[in-house]
């Protein structure tokens, strides 16, 4: 039975949010009823992926960093409580605005408790070597959506000059007066690109770094690095070379927007043959998204240089998708996109290639009546009718939004438990989508 | 019959056109105003393509998307040229 709180998981630090229940109120569980044709607008929060490595990138600043617009999520909550551990004073301004003052960093080490929480913990482990010469932490947590190797972190600090140690389920990492390397990412993953350019940043000398991440995100580090006195250039192709300065400053910034929130709601837009108006989006960001929801039968219009508004058909048409790093499709819409393949006209074929863990959001599908089957690295959904509401539960944070979506083109009603998932990634996703006529909402179950 | 029913003519003003140089001038302008470095922003705009390198003041990220990045450059590559010659 669903009984409507207001509560927030905040409260409740250190809880695994798998496993263990709200203390004194039960489980936090998300109720979606389904048929609503979603209508209206929704402004789009700051991208979490941008903030926490900037947040984390304060470290390096003498002066203070003033961050405009940054998302009420758990996980910038755990980043912030981060910093503090570390020796900053962090500050809510009113507008969502954060002033994080660096006052000189007593502790190198990022504690258990909240590295296991958030695995973009690990991202102040380039901004401490730079700044303290050495830092310490738990090998990171995060979504259970596949093995992410801190191997290319590592291998970056070590290029840099950097030794490491690892006992007892800690890596630490030595090294003072780093230098600039050439670096060439085996992977371009988008945390070793940000944590190798925040090292490289008060290194002697030139850094390279190969095979970067393209990301909107990395580039959107390198604009907070280059305002607050950095020298990083190429951020958003495939090398980035990083010219080492002797300390950075503070600065003012604006975070971009979210391209994953933006995406989510798209396709929410078109599930529901709905009509949603997005603000503040770069459209570029999301271009792989936007071809694919008018492959499947969605209208999409750029209204502005911020703006666009989704018209979904009555029924969408089957698709195949293909997980990619930028520009390609975002692996982070993968299960909310295959949550509308679920009820497509036809059979898709979803190709997962970034991480191997990601699927679990299927046989929650499934329990709502979706076709789906796995082989390897792909799903084959085969597009029903309808689905039917059922209780589920959200196993990481892309897979919740995933269930509520579904829920959301459903008959009936959707429970759904895991929600502190959703938390962490998505700023008042049940207000938003309750803005658009949604009707979510939020209770606990005993 | 009311007003909004009888046809109605409306006089839509005409898109101003800016040259690949016009643009490039008022990006540069527009980005210094914010207190950005223009060449270092512009360079990172051409090399990736992403308009978040470039300001919505003075809707330059708006003006920067009418011309590709390649016209951007060419007409670049086109005045660096000419200035060497007159040189």
């Amino acid at each position: 039975m669903v009984r409507a709180t207001t509560g927030t998981l905040g409260e409740f630090e250190g809880l695994d949010p798998l496993v263990e229940p709200v203390p004194g109120r039960g489980w936090d569980v998300l109720a979606v009823w389904g048929g609503a044709r979603l209508a209206g607008t929704i402004p789009v929060s700051a991208a979490k992926n941008a903030v926490l490595p900037i947040l984390a990138a304060s470290l390096l600043a003498d002066g203070p960093t003033v961050l405009r617009g940054v998302p009420d999520l758990e996980d910038v909550r755990t980043m912030c409580r981060l910093l503090t551990e570390l020796g900053c004073e962090v500050v809510w301004q009113p507008s969502r605005t954060l002033r994080i003052q660096n006052r000189g960093l007593q502790v190198h080490e990022a504690p258990y408790e909240l590295v296991r929480l958030m695995r973009a913990s690990f991202l102040v482990m380039g901004p401490l070597l730079a700044r303290a010469g050495r830092a310490k932490t738990a090998l990171p947590g995060g979504c259970a959506i596949g093995s992410r190797p801190i191997d290319l972190h590592l291998k970056g600090f070590a290029a840099l000059g950097a030794r490491m140690e690892f006992a007892h389920g800690r890596i630490q990492v030595e090294g003072r007066g780093l230098s600039g390397a050439r670096i060439y990412l085996d992977f371009p993953s988008v945390t070793a690109t940000e944590n190798i350019m925040m090292a490289a940043c008060l290194a002697r000398g030139t850094t390279l770094i190969e095979n970067a991440a393209q990301e909107p995100e990395v580039v959107d580090l390198a604009g907070y690095l280059n305002a607050a006195g950095g020298r990083v250039r190429g951020a958003g192709t495939d090398v980035v070379r990083v010219e080492g300065v002797d300390a950075l400053t503070g600065c003012e910034y604006q975070v971009i927007p979210d391209r994953i929130e933006a995406g989510t709601f798209m396709l929410a837009a078109a599930m529901t043959g709905g009509n949603i108006r997005l603000e503040n989006v770069v459209p570029e960001h999301l271009k792989a998204v936007v071809a694919k929801l008018r492959e499947a039968g969605a209208e999409v219009a750029e209204e502005s240089d911020t703006s666009l508004r989704v018209r979904g058909p009555i029924r969408p048409r089957a698709v195949d998708i293909k997980t990619l790093p930028f520009p390609g499709f975002p692996t982070d819409l993968q299960a909310p996109a295959m949550a509308m393949l679920t009820r497509a006209e036809g059979t898709s074929i979803v190709t997962e290639t970034v991480f191997e863990n990601r699927f679990l959001h299927v046989d929650e599908l499934k329990r709502m009546g979706a076709d789906i089957r796995i082989e390897g690295r792909s799903a084959i959904v085969r597009g029903v009718e309808r689905l039917t509401g059922a209780p589920v539960r959200a196993t990481d944070l892309r897979a919740g939004a995933c269930l509520v979506l579904a829920g959301l083109m459903a008959e009936g009603i959707t429970e759904i438990t895991g929600v502190q998932h959703i938390d962490r990634g998505y700023a008042d996703f049940v207000g938003k989508l309750q803005r658009v006529g949604a009707r979510v909402e939020r209770g606990t179950m005993a | 019959m009311s007003e909004w029913e009888k046809t109605m003519r409306f006089r839509v003003k005409a898109e101003v056109e800016y040259s690949a140089r016009d643009i490039l001038r008022l990006v540069y302008q527009a980005l210094k105003e914010k207190g950005h470095n223009p060449v270092d922003q512009i360079v990172g705009y051409l090399l990736s393509g992403d308009p978040a390198y470039i300001t919505s003041h003075r809707d330059a990220r708006t003006l920067v998307r009418r011309l590709e990045r390649d016209e951007l450059l060419a007409e670049l590559v086109r005045h660096y040229l000419e200035e060497e010659k007159g040189a």
